[in-house]
């Protein structure tokens, strides 16, 4: 169902291509006439807003790699997030790193503290593998906490990112860094798993023991998820200090990394759009949580003061719950489901 | 050397109390093979359940304590019943994952419900220290000490001579035998995650008796506990006993002897420390069963 009737592949290049119709091309092309227009029309709130769930949805991404493409839990990914945001942090201010370079280096040190936490993984899965993510969560974040280097408790701020000399100050010029950001996370990862690796990923996934019959190194390949997540987190975590001019370990809670789970639950693992979805839909019900936040409290005087701090979370364990019972492969196919349905329509099949 | 002894009983007696919760995790884990990531929230939800018994409904602890055993009763019978039961025989991810919403969801809860954030909690054991040698304990440790050997020796039997119990290990062993066999595996479920409940509620009081409050901190005894079960091995009650003082040990020597060296909250991420070393050199734990994988 992935290509409206009446089309047909008849060469490779064909086969592969992403934006195979017309009418998907118009699409994608109103889409990105409206992302980069969004700064005309949205107000400073909605840009913060948008530059949120651009990082969201890079880390979301790298743990859809890790978790839905290859099958390894991993419920540490905001401490991932903050080794990449310190790497990047401490090289720019301290060493004068220009700010690309440091972004890479923060993915590549935060996907190196990922393998380190990753090789557990080859003796062990499920429940094990996720109780050493969280190790790892907590230990980073004690470690971020308490070392001189980091600046400790009170985190250290950040210098704006600059590119050849040009910095990102306002928050149209942040949005812009995002946005051109995260549709380069999601054109590789979208790649990634396509290939080779990505299809050994999936093996993996699916039967370990028959993808390693097959041939597949297991080790390494489950490293290099692992790799691949946690490079992402780093970019993610960078862009984040870079983007608020600080950075702390209360940026990276714990129960971050259990959102970063429920997200791509709700979204849908093992697609390149769930991420996606899944970090819209859990950040947009947060933004109206908080906006209905003082409504609700005058509403129900009965109930204790700042109860509505407990909305949110209470709403997402619900909705991490009612996805995982009811539509376990999450809105990434409802949404393959309402596209058949309006493609076939009047007809049901 | 005095203090050496002080350290060491303060740690086997605050790990007896990390066993306690280690043992929730491990019925849950033994019968049904559902690793429950909500331990911490369900050990707070149960100790706030608590305090509103005794603090602000104002009922005597013999009648609010039972009333709290109920209510566990119930929270295990309704998690089971609306969130594990439809996802029997799905893969291990989404009850890993679920587990993590449930804990997320029964956080919010108590957000909703009680919103502050610390409170005082009465005092359920009498507060005289107690000498041993040098050392001081104070007796509500060696209350929660007594109290988790006891409910580790009754486990213990009942899962080896009751009937009930020896189907919930055949049923950890495997679902459909013992399903073939006429034990309704649904009925075992149901149960195990009652017992874990209750369990989570006694240490959720004894937690928040020791520590004079109830608060959100009570979750990361809860993740505490998670080293715990890790050392221990998942599927053995032996091994949360004994694993639950060596982490206590290790936690308050450690921070004892490490916190002049280095810096003042060492002892937070002992734990974790322990986690990792663990999962690195032995990953089933001291005393949990090896399992090999065949094709």
């Amino acid at each position: 169902m992935d290509l409206p009737a009446g089309t047909r592949n008849y060469s490779y290049s064909e086969d592969v291509t992403i934006f195979r119709t017309g009418t998907q091309k118009f699409l994608l092309a109103v889409l990105i006439l409206v992302l980069l227009t969004a700064p005309i029309w949205f107000g400073g709130y909605w840009l913060t807003v948008a530059n949120l769930i651009g990082i969201t949805i890079i880390s979301v991404t790298g743990l859809n790699i890790l978790t839905g493409y290859c099958g390894q839990l991993s419920i540490g990914h905001a401490g991932f997030m903050s080794v990449g945001a310190y790497t990047s942090a401490i090289l720019t201010s301290r060493f004068g790193v220009p700010f690309l370079a440091a972004l890479l280096c923060a993915g590549f040190l935060a996907g190196a503290v990922g393998m380190i936490f990753g090789i557990p993984s080859l003796r062990v899965k499920g429940f094990y593998l996720a109780i050493s993510t969280i190790a790892a969560q907590f230990i980073i974040i004690w470690v971020a906490k308490h070392w001189t280097l980091t600046g400790g408790a009170a985190g250290m701020e950040v210098m704006p990112a600059s590119i050849l000399g040009f910095e990102i100050k306002t928050p149209t010029e942040k949005y812009y860094l995002v946005l051109a950001i995260t549709i380069i996370a999601i054109f590789v990862a979208k790649n990634i798993v396509r290939t080779r690796v990505g299809r050994a990923f999936v093996a993996i996934r699916d039967n370990d023991l028959a993808a390693e019959v097959m041939g597949i190194n297991l080790f390494r390949y489950k490293l290099t998820a692992f790799f691949i997540g946690c490079f992402y987190a780093g970019i993610a975590g960078s862009l984040l200090a870079h983007i608020s001019f600080s950075t702390s370990a209360d940026y990276f809670p714990f129960l971050d990394s259990v959102l970063f789970v429920g997200m791509i639950i709700i979204g849908g693992l093992g697609t390149t759009l769930g991420p996606i979805l899944g970090a819209l839909a859990i950040r947009l019900l947060d933004v109206l949580v908080t906006k209905l936040s003082p409504t609700l409290q005058s509403a129900f005087p009965n109930l204790p003061p700042g109860f509505t701090s407990g909305i949110a979370p209470l709403l997402f364990g619900l909705a991490i719950i009612l996805f995982l019972l009811f539509e376990p492969r999450g809105l990434a196919h409802r949404w393959t489901i309402f596209k058949s349905a309006y493609r076939l329509w009047p007809f049901s099949y | 050397m005095a203090e050496l002894l002080q350290y060491v009983i303060t740690g086997v007696t605050i790990g007896m109390v990390y066993s306690l919760i280690a043992l929730c995790f491990v019925v849950v884990w033994k019968s049904s093979g559902v690793a429950n990531l909500a331990l911490g929230q369900i050990v707070l939800l149960s100790s706030w359940f608590a305090y509103a018994m005794l603090v602000q409904a104002g009922l005597p602890p013999w009648l609010g304590l039972p009333l709290v055993i109920v209510f566990a009763l119930l929270l295990g019978w309704v998690i089971e019943r609306v969130v594990l039961r439809p996802l029997i025989a799905q893969p291990i991810l989404s009850l890993i994952t679920v587990t993590l919403g449930l804990g997320y969801f029964i956080q919010g809860l108590v957000g909703v419900i009680w919103p502050q954030s610390l409170v005082p909690f009465p005092a359920l054991f009498p507060k005289e220290p107690v000498h041993i040698g040098t050392a001081v304990v104070t007796q509500e440790y060696l209350w929660a000490a007594v109290i988790s050997l006891l409910l580790f020796g009754l486990l213990s039997l009942y899962y080896r001579y009751n009937k009930m119990g020896i189907a919930m290990r055949a049923a950890a062993d495997d679902q459909k035998a013992v399903q073939a066999c006429g034990i309704p595996v649904t009925r075992i479920f149901s149960r195990s995650w009652m017992f874990s409940c209750v369990l989570a509620a006694i240490s959720g009081v004894l937690v928040a008796s020791i520590a004079g409050s109830v608060g959100t901190s009570l979750v990361s005894t809860g993740l505490l506990a998670f080293s715990v079960v890790i050392l221990g091995g998942l599927d053995s009650f032996l091994g949360a006993i004994v694993a639950g003082p060596i982490v206590g040990l290790v936690e308050i020597v450690g921070s004892g002897y490490l916190t002049p060296l280095t810096w003042p909250e060492v002892k937070e991420v002992i734990p974790f420390v322990i986690i990792v070393i663990v999962m690195f050199i032995k990953p089933y734990g001291l005393f949990g069963e090896t399992r090999i994988e065949r094709i």
